[in-house]
């Protein structure tokens, strides 16, 4: 038993999560042409499913080589986080229960991989290509930056500077999970959160499109919950979740700015949308 | 001289700071700028304070943070930077950038020599865990050398003395011993209550749990191939949960920055002896030797027969030869080819310009190793006399002390040797290092009761049993002292988690059988619900300290480390931070026969004493002891002129 039993069980859940979403969300009409439809929007996306696939791959080599890097060239800047937010996030914790512990640590692991998959998924079978591509674009942006201020500042989280006022209840819980966070990130690449980064992409990029309406409230509640259990559970400083608030708002724009720049090159397609207006409307908070 | 007029580069900076705008240059008052730059500000005394984050150490941060908190209280800018035990031990050890460090030592101090290596000023511009503090003190340099020759009464008087210099010029504070907490499953292993696991014989020690069925028998050999991170659950595999991953990644016996305790690479490597359960070194690889009571002494030691290294090559006396002399310059003075130094008449020793040189290599930087400095420095020379003895000659030392000089890892002569040259990175050879110390060492090529599977760096690490070993087979005349004969186990699997919970969970969810590394107190509940986990708890290791770098100011200062060191509160730390599972203490050698009565820990620091009551700093005391030591307070704040 070990890491492999973590990850079929994330698998299993999520896929179980994800086919009551397309059941509610997308609709049953839309299944026996799925396997075509999804096909040909993925192909139809695939500059950015590529670009994607190269950050994580670059993702992987960065977590390797990158932790050493972060020592030689990062800067050490869990002091300044401490001075600026202090504790912080023990008076989050201060107000822990068992029932919102199980709850927040099974949306840090379980809810956040089916918030982050859910959309491409349905963007995939309702062909909604644009959405996908924006998606898809935003996602690289958020690692491609994330990794970037990993090499470039150390970071360790509230439960490893001050272990005796936050506890690391996600790993205190289900100390397997630590298994699984740590194959997917280093303990001193907290700054900023991409966590909460991912969730805030999805929660804007589905409250500002049109197509999944429906399941907005879900990526918003959700959204929200996985911010705050990164705090919660000890994991991040509140100051990388400003942070990673702000990527999330940065890499939104830049994907649509991005999509709107080919949409004016190419003709864009089906669902081509004016998006000055939209990035004028700056992102909330 | 207050109106020559002002140099060119006088002007130049006025002229500079006239261009920035400044107001007191703006006056023009050019003169009065140079007579003010004499007088530089006061400063706040700033210090910061590493130590190794929680995953990786379960006291270290939290004693830093309050150690933090009472500086603060004293009126001194104190912050505390998590860094990784490995940047942690290569920022304080090998670089030498920090003020203050905390951290658990390699060393148990149950020897008084320990001490040598740790203080001597010889020691200062050496790497590793020689005096990392850059600490010098004359007194502490005598007595040092006195305990190394002197017996009796004599060699008690120096280590009392010894002691009461350190208790006053605080190269280090010791903080406590803390109890090594783990948690170990009994269903297939036992015998953990007796093992010491910091040390290599202490996996050696234990037994398979007897109602086991015997399908893994001693000779199954794992097949070349599955060399993956050990997942199977046979009876036959030891696994171990650990916190610290340096050990996946680098098994460099010199690797002072990878090393905690060394368990695992003296899995690896043998020694000629080992440290008996009385503290006595005992023959290990040696068969036997013998030590003349000359002045200096000598040592023959006999190795044992058909010794063979993990790769299948003799090892030999000239790999024991080869061994001191790389320990003592890695560099094996390169300047000479390697034939020089090997292919002579027998009396080779790495100084293959012969005996006139015997103080070093002139002419060439030496390149020492950064671990086992103690113990090489009592070695003046080992030759090897035939292909199974060696002669050791010491320098002056008692011959109790000088054995323990046989005690570092013996490396294969074959392997080594091409790994002298200065350390290149991309064809560029940087600083003076060897690439004996810096190779990640994997595979590695021992002749240890273990040798090397596989590993997945940082995630995993196998040992398999070697079974050309001597404990294999041997009978039982023929084993070490201490020692009851081969490893109960086929296979050594290191998994590394995430934390201690994490390491506790591990075992309690029997994916483990025992947490490779030392848990914190905070897990003692934890592993006392398992119903299938026992709490082991030892009492033998190494004390936490607070370092201090006496190379920088305002730390140089005796009498303000002195200060400082009244500025911890022991007693509030081992009722916090330790939750008990701690000793605190006033000398290193606080669990040996040498503490004079007057430096025993009752509660208070008789030489040092904190400067408050329950944890809570008396500002007004520390205030005057600053004071008095020289220091001034602005609105309470510590200054001192840069």
């Amino acid at each position: 038993m070990g890491l492999l039993d973590i990850v079929l069980e994330v698998v299993a859940v999520v896929g179980a999560l994800h086919l009551v979403s397309v059941l509610a969300f997308v609709g049953l009409d839309r299944l026996p042409t799925a396997p075509r439809a999804m096909w040909s929007t993925v192909r139809a996306a695939n500059t950015p499913l590529v670009a994607l696939g190269a950050v994580l791959a670059a993702n992987g080599i960065v977590r390797r080589v990158g932790v050493e890097l972060s020592w030689v060239v990062g800067v050490n800047v869990t002091g300044a986080i401490y001075a600026i937010e202090g504790t912080f996030v023990a008076a989050v914790q201060s107000y822990a229960t068992p029932a919102a512990t199980a709850y927040f640590g099974f949306v840090y692991v379980f809810g956040y991989v089916y918030l982050l998959t859910f959309p491409a998924i349905a963007y995939a079978l309702r062909e909604d290509i644009g959405e996908l591509r924006t998606l898809l674009i935003a996602y690289g942006v958020n690692y491609g930056i994330g990794l970037g201020c990993y090499v470039l500042f150390v970071a360790y989280g509230p439960r490893n500077l001050m272990p005796e006022l936050v506890d690391s209840l996600l790993f205190e819980s289900w100390p397997r999970s630590q298994l699984l966070t740590s194959q997917v990130n280093e303990n001193t690449n907290v700054f900023p959160s991409l966590h909460t980064s991912l969730a805030v992409t999805v929660a804007l990029l589905t409250w500002r499109g049109d197509s999944l309406t429906r399941w907005t409230p879900v990526a918003i509640v959700l959204a929200a919950s996985v911010v705050v259990s990164t705090m919660y559970l000890g994991i991040h400083w509140a100051t990388d979740v400003v942070a990673g608030t702000a990527l999330a708002a940065v890499s939104v724009a830049a994907a649509e700015r991005v999509e709107a720049q080919r949409d004016r090159v190419g003709g864009g397609g089906a669902d081509c949308r004016d998006d000055r207006d939209r990035r004028d409307g700056r992102v909330p908070e | 001289m207050d109106h020559r007029p002002p140099s060119r580069l006088t002007r130049r900076r006025a002229l500079a700071t006239v261009a920035s705008g400044t107001a007191v240059a703006a006056s023009g008052c050019v003169g009065r700028v140079r007579t003010m730059s004499g007088w530089e500000s006061r400063n706040q005394v700033t210090l910061s304070i590493k130590s190794a984050p929680a995953d990786e150490d379960p006291y270290a941060l939290r004693l830093g943070r309050q150690i933090a908190e009472w500086l603060r209280s004293a009126g001194i800018d104190a912050q505390v930077t998590p860094v990784s035990e490995q940047e942690l031990f290569r920022q304080v050890l090998l670089n030498r950038e920090f003020d203050l460090f905390v951290a658990q030592t390699p060393t148990r101090f149950e020897r008084p020599d320990s001490l040598y290596s740790l203080l001597h000023s010889r020691f200062v511009e050496t790497p590793g865990w020689q005096n990392p503090f850059g600490y010098s003190d004359l007194d502490a340099n005598d007595h040092l050398e006195t305990q190394r020759r002197a017996t009796g009464r004599e060699r008690a008087e120096a280590i009392e003395r010894l002691q009461y210099v350190i208790a006053r010029t605080q190269p280090f504070t010791v903080v406590a011993f803390p109890d090594d907490i783990r948690a170990a499953r009994s269903d297939r292993f036992d015998g953990w209550r007796g093992a010491d696991l910091r040390s290599p014989a202490g996996y050696l020690s234990l037994d398979r749990t007897t109602d086991e069925k015997s399908e893994g028998s001693p000779t199954t050999r794992a097949t070349p191939t599955e060399s993956g991170p050990a997942e199977d659950s046979s009876a036959s595999t030891l696994r171990l949960a650990v916190t610290d991953r340096r050990g996946t990644s680098n098994l460099n016996p010199l690797a002072v920055e990878f090393r905690r305790n060394g368990v695992l690479t003296g899995l690896v490597y043998d020694s000629l002896g080992h440290v008996a359960g009385d503290g006595t070194v005992e023959p290990w690889l040696a068969a036997s030797w013998s030590v003349d009571d000359t002045e200096p002494p000598v040592a023959r030691v006999a190795l044992r027969a058909n010794a063979t290294w993990h790769d299948g090559a003799p090892l030999t006396a000239e790999d024991v030869a080869f061994t001191y002399d790389l320990l003592a310059d890695t560099s094996l003075d390169s300047e000479d080819d390697d034939g020089g130094n090997t292919e002579g008449d027998g009396g080779a020793t790495g100084d293959g310009a012969g005996t006139d040189d015997a103080e070093g290599i002139p002419d060439d930087e030496e390149v020492p190793s950064p671990r086992f400095q103690g113990r090489i420095s009592l070695v003046d020379e080992a030759r090897a006399i035939d292909d199974r003895h060696v002669e050791i000659r010491f320098v002056e030392s008692t011959p109790e002390i000088a054995v323990r000089a046989l005690t570092v890892p013996i490396l294969p002569k074959h392997v080594w040797r091409d790994r002298t040259d200065p350390a290149a990175l991309g064809g560029i050879e940087i600083g003076s290092v060897t690439d004996a110390l810096v190779t990640n060492n994997i595979p590695p090529i021992g002749s240890g009761p273990l040798q090397f599977v596989g590993n997945t760096p940082r995630t995993s690490l196998t040992l398999e049993r070697f079974d050309d070993h001597f404990l294999v087979g041997a009978e039982e005349t023929a084993l070490p002292d201490g020692v009851d004969g081969p490893p109960a186990f086929d296979r050594l699997s290191v998994r590394v988690v995430g934390s201690g919970v994490s390491a506790v969970g591990v075992v309690t969810d029997g994916d483990a059988d025992v947490t490779g590394t030392a848990v914190g107190a905070d897990t003692v509940p934890r592993i006392g619900r398992s119903d299938e986990t026992d709490l082991v708890v030892h009492s033998r290791t190494p004390p936490y300290v607070v370092g201090y770098n006496s190379l920088a100011a305002p730390l140089s200062n005796p009498q303000f480390r002195h200060t400082l060191a009244r500025l911890i509160d022991r007693s509030t730390l081992v009722a916090d931070v330790f939750d008990g599972y701690a000793r605190a203490a006033v000398t290193p050698l606080a669990n040996t026969e040498w503490v004079p009565d007057e430096l025993r820990w009752d509660g208070v620091d008789p030489v040092a004493p904190f400067l408050g009551s329950d944890g809570e700093i008396d500002a007004t005391s520390a205030m005057e002891a600053f004071t008095t030591a020289g220091y001034s307070y602005d609105e309470g704040r510590l200054v001192r002129t840069d």
